[in-house]
């Protein structure tokens, strides 16, 4: 069986300009990845990259086997992906229950299975996107991304500026959404060791490169790498 | 002068309704794809040229006409927008001007060709003629059943932008169209029935309009500024904003031209500099 994600020699970036340099990498079906690297080195960049928001100058992404390049992000969303923008992108003029509802794709994930996930936003229903802590916010930008019921999560820094006890709940959140095994994901963060601990494999990105590749779990275990390859402790 | 006012703001409500709806289609098409169509005034002449067609050439009732006039205008801007305007999202504001300027131009000398340069006439049914007392204020029934109508249609139009699904959508698509993409909403898509339907209400306010707007073949150029006017000032994308500013212009619009007839249209653009002044963003930004 193919891979579910396989990036082949993917170079780019912003109309003419370069980001990705040469990223190749794949993904089996319910596999996790953390993203790592330091500050403007391109993840987000792929994560756009992968969901077709970017200029693809060179190389090529394939969905089950299938090329996606020519795929528009619509569709993308409809394949399977579920795109958490580091953003957040939360809609100010759409209540909390009209995110869920308006992007809602049949599957096991609906508005109901969604909110026990995520009690905070059933009290928070009625509230307009802009009315939200930035918790909250996080919170129903996972919540939407898995209302099209995704087969690839994206997440993009999902603890970015969030208070520690807000990031402790939403860690264990994560953690419950991977552990059923059903739902890829791909998850980028400035937290490593956070990122080490919720994944299987880990890929290392420095300017537009992949410099490093390995089990989540031996760079956990290897700190001296981890502190070269990201200058963090 | 005074005793006047309650029939120069009747007939300003009137006016306004008739630029709410055929404004509401450019609002909605500036809030959200950032699309300049100076070309808007078009699908109302559109409309208008329909209803002429169809009661007298065509002899249907003057109801009839009007779901004939939204038809047309609807699919007049649905297939410009598959065909013509979807090539220019994205360029350049002054591309867009250009473009749709251009195409305003086209419209004049088309109708100009089809219809000759005159005023059309417009055969109102009897039951619209004539006046009525409400409150002790006389007032044109035809006027009484246009705010009706409109009226409808706006309460209409707010329930489908703040209850449906697919209001959810152009709200979500008009906050931010990239994320909206990336959750599966198909943009384009949302744009083209927007699109289709802002021109269909055009249309259908150019064809209840000869009344009250006239009807000839500068008609998109003559109305363009107040159709502008009430999208800027009342804020693009906003349903309740651009029926506030469609409302305040026409009714300073009818007063001004009754109490200060030599200030001319004056009244009203030192009216949309004082608004502008107060509310940069207009007068509702989101659509809501
Ligand atoms: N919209 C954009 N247009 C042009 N350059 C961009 C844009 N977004 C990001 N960049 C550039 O791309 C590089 C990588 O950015 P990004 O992918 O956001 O990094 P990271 O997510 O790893 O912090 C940076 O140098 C940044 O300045
Ligand atoms: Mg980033």
């Amino acid at each position: 069986m193919a891979d579910l994600l396989e990036v082949q020699g993917v170079v780019a970036g912003y109309g003419e300009s370069v980001v990705l340099e040469d990223v190749s990498f794949t993904l089996r079906e319910g596999g996790s990845l953390a993203l790592l690297g330091r500050n403007g080195v391109g993840k987000t960049t792929l994560l756009l990259t992968l969901m077709g928001m970017t200029r693809l100058h060179k190389g090529t992404l394939a969905w089950r086997g299938e090329p996606l390049a020519a795929v528009p992000p619509h569709h993308r969303a409809r394949l399977g992906f579920g795109w958490v923008p580091q953003e957040r992108g939360v809609f100010p003029s759409l209540t909390v229950d009209e995110h869920l509802e308006a992007i809602a794709r049949p599957g096991e994930w609906t508005a109901a299975r969604v909110y026990q996930l995520f009690p905070r936003l059933v009290e928070r229903r009625g509230h307009f996107g802009n009315q939200l802590s930035g918790g909250e916010q996080q919170m129903l930008a996972i919540a939407r991304a898995l209302m099209v019921n995704p087969t690839l999560l994206l997440l993009d820094e999902p603890t970015e500026g969030l208070a520690p006890v807000v990031i402790d709940e939403l860690v264990v959140t994560i953690r419950k959404m991977l552990a059923s095994g059903r739902m890829a994901a791909i998850l980028v963060e400035q937290h490593a060791r956070l990122a080490l601990q919720l994944t299987e494999e880990t890929l290392v990105l420095d300017r537009g490169r992949v410099v490093h590749r390995s089990p989540s779990r031996s760079l956990l275990e290897d700190p001296g790498t981890l502190d070269r390859l990201l200058g963090v402790a | 002068m005074l005793s006047a006012l309650p029939g120069v703001l009747f007939d300003g409500v009137a006016y306004g309704s008739l630029l709410f709806l055929i404004s509401i289609g450019l609002s909605v098409t500036l809030g959200l794809m950032n699309f300049i169509n100076l070309a808007h005034g078009a699908f109302a002449m559109v409309g208008g040229y329909a209803c002429v067609v169809a009661t007298l050439r065509y002899g249907l009732p003057f109801g009839v006409a009007l779901v004939v006039a939204f038809a047309v205008a609807a699919i007049a801007g649905g297939v410009l927008e598959r065909v013509l305007y979807r090539r220019l999202y994205g360029r350049s504001p002054l591309d867009q001007v250009l473009f749709t300027i251009g195409l305003t131009f086209m419209s004049i000398a088309a109708a100009t060709w089809v219809f000759g340069s005159g005023q059309q006439p417009v055969r109102l049914p009897d039951t619209l003629l004539g006046q009525t007392r409400i409150l002790g204020v006389d007032v044109g029934i035809y006027r009484l059943f246009l705010i009706a109508i409109v009226f409808a249609l706006a309460s209409g139009l707010a329930l489908l932008v703040t209850r449906t699904r697919f209001g959810a959508r152009i709200r979500a698509s008009v906050d931010d169209a990239r994320t909206a993409a990336g959750l599966g909403i198909d943009v384009e898509r949302v744009f083209s029935v927007t699109f289709t339907l802002g021109s269909g209400l055009a249309g259908l306010g150019g064809a209840l309009g000869i009344d009250v707007l006239g009807l000839d073949p500068t008609f998109p150029l003559k109305y363009m500024v107040y159709f502008l006017l009430v999208v800027v000032v009342g804020g693009a994308g906003t349903i309740v904003g651009t029926l506030c500013a469609a409302m305040v212009l026409g009714i300073f619009d009818v007063a001004g031209k009754y109490y200060v007839p030599w200030a001319g249209a004056f009244v009203i653009y030192a009216l949309m500099v004082a608004l502008l002044l107060l509310f940069p963003r207009g007068l509702l930004r989101r659509i809501r």
